[in-house]
């Protein structure tokens, strides 16, 4: 709690700083610019602090970097399911979160809801290969109904927490798999259907320490890190299973 | 306690993967079985990516037959000549194996291929090992009367068509002369399924090098060792070279895992009989390929899957 309140403080005291800010109607404090991914990482907690210039409705867009996904269909095969066709599907982000303070639908018209793309099943997808419509909306539904599902895209009107019509902080719940890449989290504030401040900040995700050190090695070193590696695990299976009988 | 795996790109159960390495190494020592196709299904059961499951499992097997080989050489169980002919035939096969994945992952099928693949081998070494153990038991209570002149017709009419094959050589360690394409044919099948399966293959060597090529028992065990140690390690550097698929920290807790399953595996089987310890095996080999055969032929609550392209 301590902490909280020390963001809060924190947000007002470097917004009253900047005398030019009082005119704006929506300003965001910029997260922690960067995700490590260690040893131990099975997801991350995000914050988003920011101030607002009287009653409104908030939406905080998060998105993931694009991630090329090969989408398999189970076909029956005698008593068998096995995998029959695929299509892989490109352009769509890793990740698409919506935050809201309202159910996003009752704050905005249809028009600036698309002109802002805030729609989790609105995401531009390209199909390979190029199927004929009908058969590309089964595959699209599909994608949306998995990436739903596993919890990459979704809604959520609730994560936003509002001080006084004036502060704000969400908190965004990243899952331990994540694409690595450049997020980007946009921010809108919302005033009788209309979209009246609008701030955009991103983080990276990467990996780091020996998480890093082996990705590299095994992707631009392959060979040369599959035959140390080898090499490593059969000097160590030697060590813990030979020396010990020996000693016998 | 959660490790995130750099190469499957996902967090894990320390614990649980542990937790395989010792089953398959206790498996390992109490029946002297690798293991390995126990392995590869309970990480596809966990989320691993069958690729890293199949690749990672490779070098874990290569850590794990390190310490054995070494002591076979030792004992000087190791026929080379057959060794370095199987190993020829499994390296050429492994390269083709490793290549195929390759293909069948750019095809989205390599997980498919993996899974109906090891339906057919569990389940062909499941209901033999149940068949052969269930005799034993039964055996073992009423001695009955030795039925073994059934089996040896069509055995004779492979030799004698092994006979009529090129390069006939000596093989002075195992005392056995014969054509060279047999162990070279064997060992390019294992080195197939290696690749593209993450298993030694012990269960199909050691058989045929026993009653096909008429090798001592002795000089089997340590030549498939061998033959095992080289494959292995060869899959393992493959598929990191080609495919990126090996998980240096998942390979390394299966290695520590198996080695410390072994120990206590060996030292139980010590006290148990041997028979009913096939027993045991055999039904947990068949509960897994039931659990795989499962995974085919109920309708599936979502037909859509969806990949994505490890990085």
């Amino acid at each position: 709690m301590t902490r909280r309140l020390r963001c809060l403080f924190l947000a007002w005291a470097w917004m009253l700083q900047t005398p030019s800010w009082a005119d704006e109607p929506l300003v965001v404090a910029p997260q922690s610019s960067q995700v490590n991914i260690t040893t131990d990482f099975a997801g991350s907690d995000l914050k988003a602090i920011g101030a607002m210039d009287g009653p409104g409705d908030l939406i905080i867009k998060v998105v993931g970097p694009q991630q090329e996904a090969t989408l398999s269909r189970e076909v029956q095969l005698g008593p068998f399911w096995v995998g029959g066709d695929t299509v892989k599907m490109e352009g769509a982000p890793s990740l698409l979160f919506l935050y809201s303070t309202a159910p996003i639908a009752s704050i905005l018209p249809p028009a600036e809801r698309e002109k802002y793309a805030l729609l989790l099943e609105g995401v531009p997808v390209r199909i390979e290969p190029q199927l004929t419509a009908h058969a590309a909306d089964d595959w699209r539904k599909a994608f949306f109904r998995l990436k739903e599902r596993q919890g990459y895209y979704h809604e959520n009107d609730r994560a936003i927490r509002v001080f006084g019509n004036r502060l704000f902080i969400a908190d965004m719940r990243l899952p331990g798999d994540l694409q690595i890449g450049t997020y980007t989290v946009e921010t809108l504030l919302v005033k009788s259907g209309k979209v009246v401040g609008h701030n955009v900040g991103n983080f990276r995700v990467r990996l780091s320490g020996i998480e890093r050190w082996v990705w590299n090695a095994a992707h631009e070193h392959s060979w040369l890190f599959g035959s140390l590696f080898t090499l490593a695990a059969m000097v160590l299976g030697f060590v813990l299973n030979a020396i010990p009988y020996r000693r016998r | 306690m959660e490790l995130f795996l750099p190469i499957a790109h996902m967090d894990v159960n320390i614990v649980l993967i542990s937790l395989y390495g010792v089953l398959v190494g206790f498996l390992s020592g109490l029946v002297g079985v690798g293991g390995g196709f126990l392995i590869t299904p309970l990480l596809i059961f966990t989320g691993i990516p069958p690729i890293v499951a199949v690749s990672s499992g490779a070098a874990q097997m290569a850590g794990t037959a390190s310490g054995a080989s070494y002591l076979h050489w030792r004992h000087g169980n190791i026929d080379f000549k057959m060794g370095l002919i199987l190993l020829t035939g499994s390296w050429l096969g492994a390269g083709f194996g490793v290549y195929l994945a390759k293909v069948l992952l750019r095809a989205g099928q390599f997980g498919n291929v993996v899974v109906f693949l090891y339906v057919i081998l569990l389940g062909f070494i499941g209901v033999s090992m149940l068949i052969e153990s269930l005799q034993a038991v039964i055996r073992a209570s009423a001695p009955a009367a030795g039925d073994a002149h059934a089996t040896a017709a069509p055995r004779s009419l492979l030799r004698t068509w092994m006979q009529r094959l090129p390069w006939q050589t000596e093989f002075p360690v195992s005392g056995v002369r014969m054509s060279a394409v047999g162990p070279l044919v064997l060992g390019a099948a294992v080195g197939v399924m290696t690749s593209l399966m993450g298993v030694g293959g012990g269960f199909i060597m050691v058989p045929v090098m026993i009653y096909v090529l008429k090798m001592p028992t002795k000089i089997v065990v340590g030549t498939s060792l061998y033959q095992l140690l080289f494959t292995t390690a060869a899959v393992s550097v493959m598929q990191a070279g080609v495919n990126h698929s090996v998980d240096p920290f998942l390979a390394l807790i299966l290695i520590l895992g198996s080695v410390l399953g072994t120990k206590l595996g060996a030292r139980l089987g010590a006290r148990l009989p041997a028979e009913k310890l096939r027993l045991i095996l055999a039904l947990v080999v068949v509960a897994v390929a039931v659990k795989m055969i499962a995974t085919l032929v109920v309708p599936p609550s979502e037909i859509y899957d969806m990949t994505i392209e490890l990085r």
